[in-house]
Formats: structure tokens, sequence, C-alpha cells
């Protein structure tokens, strides 16, 4: 209970109020006198016994009286109050224990299931908060894992250039040999054709000789000639077929 | 001291000291202001979620203009509901069971609606009186009508309050009074008058919450019809 009037003082509103809760009870307050940061609230509230009565009374009669003093003040106070008839038990009592039975009953029954689900709505807040900051934090994970994927294929950037110069390369030499090649055949091809031509020359020359010879022995040759190589011929002739009949006999 | 039936519902006097004040303003003692924390505790937490929801559900039929009121009536709703679940407890004064309290608080919201009505709409606020689809015949008789039950809605709001928590709370004292008387007599009766103010306690507790509910809805509803 002591404690909540430090939480009071932060809480109420009023100025002129909370300065001199805040005064009275400058004695009593034991955290450090600060604005800012604000102080974190505490988990739990002031700690109660049997939900009405705060442990400060139990632990403020404990050294005199022991563990059953607060509850012997609390008989005797009511035992007081109803011999005395201070109190009056009239019908207003008997619906005091309908409806104190009702509270009690409902908190116990309820009061976890509420606490819970109040609890649960401030656990989806930060819930929410968590999934924000883990969504980004992954997303910087991934974006660097990115990077760094990307900083590897530079690397291998040098050897793509490498291949790519080595192809270049490749193909400027064979489009130079190709050339090469055709500039031979061309050039072969030109020599070949002289060639060709100078042996047709030659040919040409060789033929027309030959005929102008032939034609020029065929013009010489005399009838004279002629008979006397006609005979000549038969005459071997003869001689020739003798021999063949001695073989042919022989 | 002895109690009579009615002394419940005298304004509580001490030494000649009206406590009505301080139990009217009790609503506002007993519900934390928010902080600017983001993470509250729980009755903050469950303060504002109740508070939400519900503004949430009364205002969902109205027209944006009349989202103005959702102060009003939200803060109307719980300063109802608080003051009926204290008067509750025993030895209690319910300020919600005056005619005063109720009718000021009638009387007050629902002139306040009509005449937001008639200002901003006239036409539309009193084509409120002519319900649709009705046959041509029966205009005038309905107009009468209609205008009556126009006339009689703080009187329905105020009274039905009133006469609610009066009624149960006299219910009450009469069962518990007649518990008692019995107690020494007929224990066993006494015991089943017993049982019947547990159950009596617990329809109370529901008459004063949903009460509270009825008398903020109504209020809407009728902001709705003249918004």
């Amino acid at each position: 209970m002591l404690s909540r009037l430090q939480a009071i003082s932060v809480k109420v509103t009023d100025p002129f109020v909370s300065l001199s809760l805040v005064q009275a009870s400058r004695s009593l307050q034991t955290s450090s006198q600060r604005l800012a940061p604000v102080p974190p609230l505490p988990d739990h509230g002031g700690k109660v016994r049997h939900g009405l009565i705060p442990e400060e009374l139990f632990e403020f009669l404990y050294p005199k009286t022991g563990v059953t003093g607060p509850y012997m003040l609390g008989t005797g106070l009511i035992v007081y109050l109803l011999s005395k008839e201070l109190y009056v038990i009239n019908h207003e009592t008997i619906y005091a224990i309908c409806i104190g039975t009702i509270i009690v009953y409902g908190v116990k029954k309820y009061g976890a299931t509420v606490a819970a689900f109040i609890d649960s709505i401030n656990e989806e807040k930060v819930a929410k908060a968590q999934a924000a900051k883990d969504s980004h934090i992954s997303f910087l994970t991934e974006a660097i894992e990115n990077e760094k994927k990307e900083q590897w294929r530079v690397e291998g950037r040098g050897m793509l250039f490498d291949a790519k110069r080595n192809n270049v390369a490749m193909l400027l030499e064979t489009n130079y040999r190709e050339r090469q090649h055709m500039v031979t055949n061309e050039v072969k091809r030109r020599l070949d054709y002289q060639i060709a031509l100078q042996h047709l020359n030659r040919r040409l020359q060789q033929e027309h000789m030959i005929n102008w010879v032939e034609k020029n022995v065929i013009s010489s040759i005399t009838p004279q000639q002629e008979k006397e190589s006609i005979a000549k011929c038969i005459a071997d002739l003869k001689v020739l077929a003798k021999t063949t009949q001695a073989k042919a006999a022989a | 001291m002895t109690l009579s039936l009615f002394d419940q519902f005298l304004s509580p006097v001490v030494c000649w000291i009206p406590l009505v004040a301080i139990a009217i303003t009790l609503p506002w003692i007993l519900f934390p202001s928010p902080t600017t924390r983001w993470l509250n505790n729980r009755s903050l937490t469950s303060q504002n979620w109740f508070l939400s929801q519900a503004t949430s559900q009364i205002f969902l039929p109205i027209n944006p203009p009349g989202h103005k009121w959702a102060l009003l009536l939200s803060s109307l709703l719980i300063f109802l509901a608080t003051m009926n679940t204290a008067g509750l407890l025993p030895y209690t004064f319910t300020p919600t069971s005056q005619l005063s309290i109720n009718m000021g608080l009638a009387g007050a919201l629902w002139m306040g609606v009509v005449i937001l009505g008639m200002r901003t709409q006239p036409t539309h606020s009193l084509g409120h009186l002519l319900p649709e689809g009705a046959p041509a015949l029966l205009t005038p008789i309905l107009v009468i009508i209609e205008t009556i039950s126009l006339f009689i809605r703080p009187i329905a709001l105020g009274v039905r309050l009133t006469a609610n928590l009066t009624a149960g709370h006299l219910l009450i004292q009469l069962t518990s009074t007649a518990t008692l008387a019995m107690l020494t007599i007929m224990p066993v009766t006494a015991i089943f008058t017993g049982i019947l103010l547990f159950l009596l306690a617990l329809l109370e507790a529901a008459v004063a919450l949903i009460q509270a509910y009825v008398f903020v809805l109504l209020l809407s509803l009728y902001l709705q019809e003249n918004v």
C-alpha cells in the first residue's frame, strides 16, 4: 500500500495535489528522484493478504504479536463492534453476506481467466512490435547475404572477362585463318589459270607444229616415192609370209 | 441503528453535510486516467479495452456526424454502470435510484438529440413521425401516436432506470429482512429465502449493467434517427 503512494505521486495529474503529495511523502520515497527516463512500473502491485488487507500490516504487527496478531486484532475488532452494538445486525448484514459470497466466488473463479485475457492483450501488442522488429531483422540479414553473394559474384567477374577475351581472340584467329585460307585459294586459282593458259598455249603450238610438219611431209611425198615404198612394203610382206609359213611348217 | 425499508433511498447526509456529491463522483475516482506508457497495468488495459469495444459497438450504426457524441455516451455508460454496480454493495447509496438524477440525464440528453435533429435536418426528423410503409388512411392517427411516443421518451428513459434500480433494491431489502426475521423462527424457510436473495443479488448485478447499457443504447438510437 505504501508503494502505491509512490505510484500515485507520479500518476495524479493535478499539479498542486501531486506536488503536495510528493513533498509530504518525500521521507517515504526510496527510489532516486529523477524525472527522465520514466522509472518502470513495478510488475506486481502491493502484496495483499485475503485480497483486502495489505501485507504491511502483518509485517508491522509481527515483531510484537507474532503471526496470529493481526487475526486476533481483526476478530477482537469485530466482536467489539458486535457486542457494543456499534454495528447492528440487520437485514443489510444478510445481504452483505450474500453479495460478499457472490463477489468472492466470482473473483476466485474468473479472476485468473480475466487476468490472463488482459495480459494477452498486452502480449499481443508486444508480439506485434516484436514481429515487426523480427521481420525487419530478417529482411536486413537477407540483404546482407545477398550483398555477400554479389561480392562473390564480382570476384568471378575476372574469370568471366578472361573467358570472353579468349572467346573473342578465338573468333579473331578463326576469322584470320579463314581469310588467309581464302587468300591462298584465290591466289592458287589465279596461278592455276595462268598455268592452264600456258598449257593450252603449248598444246596449241605443238598441235599446230605437228599439223604443219605432217602437212609438209605429206605434201612432200612424191608419187615416185609412194610407188617405191608400196613395192617395198609388198616385198617385205612376201618375205614375211614366207618366213611365217616356214615357221608354221616347222 | 435500525433501518427502515426506504432509508437506503434517502440522500446521504453526515452532520448535515450532503455526501451525494461523493456518491456521484465515485466513478471518476475509481477509474485510472490513461498514461503515456505503451504497456499499462491490468486495470488500465482492461478499462481501455472495454471502452474501445463498447464505443465501437455503440457507434457502429451511427453516421459520422454523430460520432461527436462518442465521448458523452461512453462516459455516460461508465458513469451509470459504475453507480449501478456500486449500489449493489451493502450500506451504499445509489444515485441512479433517484428520479431527479435520471430525469436530469434523460431529459437533457433526449432534448439535445431532438433539437440537433430539428435544427440540422428538420424534414428528416419530422419524417420519423410517420413510419415507412404505413397505409395512407392511418396517417393522421399515426402522426399523433408517434408525437406522443416522441415526448414520452425522456420520461420512459428516466423512469425505466429509476424503477429498475429502486425495485431491485427494494426487493433485496424485503428479502433480506424476511430472511433475518425468519432465521430464529423458521430456519429452513430462512434458508430458502436466503437462496432467493442470492439469486436476486445475481439478477440485480445483471440488471445494473444491462440498464446502464440500455439507457445509452436508446440514446444512441435517438441520435441515429436525428443525426
